[in-house]
């Protein structure tokens, strides 16, 4: 993900602003790390440069 | 990436068909200059990376399945694993596109897989667009609009009255028709 996007994203629970923690970056993108909600502290991981924002009830969620 | 180009597809994401060039035709007819635009459930990133190509909107594409996030990034546009618009802010974008899941299912042969999501929209086709359409205006930009795919399967007129419950008027922008279904693009203004 481009950093600027952090610009568009919030905490999908509490719609506060999203900070990037532990960033590790490749050619510009950032392709690990985790974005945190500077509100409720909840961490939402970025796997291989895509943030994985879905809330925490659903990120375990994998149909067969 | 074209209808026919399959390279890159993944087992487990919906693959561009009529619905999507519909509405990726009809999308990018209408999408202005410097446009920040969303796609949601981009399924392999088609529309998205049509919208990408043929405006200079920038472009960012959301989908709830891990697999389509993957397929879609590689159409290089901005990809995000979310709940419809769940993490976007207020007042961000000025076009959401959907192509929703919408055949109406009978509940007993419902969420057995990723395809199914992709494609099942509960026993009456409107259970993922009942709640976009909940949800929707939050992220709109003030003068946003929506471009939603609907299928007479679903029923257009129940669709258009409750885009207009959430406060929205609905115009059909384009129409196409099958042998078991017509498609059509609806505009939805606020």
């Amino acid at each position: 993900m481009k950093e600027s996007l952090l610009d568009i994203l919030c905490c999908p629970l509490d719609k506060n602003d999203l900070e990037l923690e532990d960033a590790a970056y490749d050619e510009g993108e950032v392709i690990g790390g985790a974005l945190v909600c500077t509100e409720c502290g909840e961490r939402y991981p970025i796997e291989d440069g895509i943030p994985n924002l879905l809330p925490p009830d659903m990120r375990e969620e994998t149909p067969a | 990436m074209g209808l026919d180009d399959r390279r890159d597809r993944e087992p487990d994401v919906y693959q561009p068909a009529e619905d999507s060039a519909l509405l990726a035709r009809a999308a990018c007819d209408r999408v202005g200059e410097n446009e920040l635009v969303l796609e949601v459930g981009t399924g392999s990133g088609f529309v998205a990376g049509r919208i990408a190509d043929e405006t200079d909107a920038r472009v960012i594409a959301s989908d709830v399945n891990p697999w389509a996030v993957r397929q879609a990034r590689r159409t290089d546009v901005e990809t995000v694993r979310a709940d419809l618009v769940a993490p976007f802010r207020d007042g961000t974008f000025d076009a959401v596109v959907f192509n929703p899941p919408y055949l109406p299912t009978d509940p007993e042969n419902e969420w057995d897989d990723w395809m199914e999501r992709a494609l099942s929209g509960g026993e009456d086709g409107r259970a993922v667009i009942d709640p976009f359409l909940e949800t929707v205006d939050r992220v709109l930009a003030p003068d946003g609009v929506v471009y939603l795919l609907v299928s007479s399967l679903t029923g257009v007129d129940d669709v258009v009255g409750r885009a207009g419950e959430e406060g929205f008027s609905a115009v059909a922008i384009a129409d196409e028709s099958f042998p078991f279904e017509t498609l059509t693009v609806l505009e939805l203004l606020r």
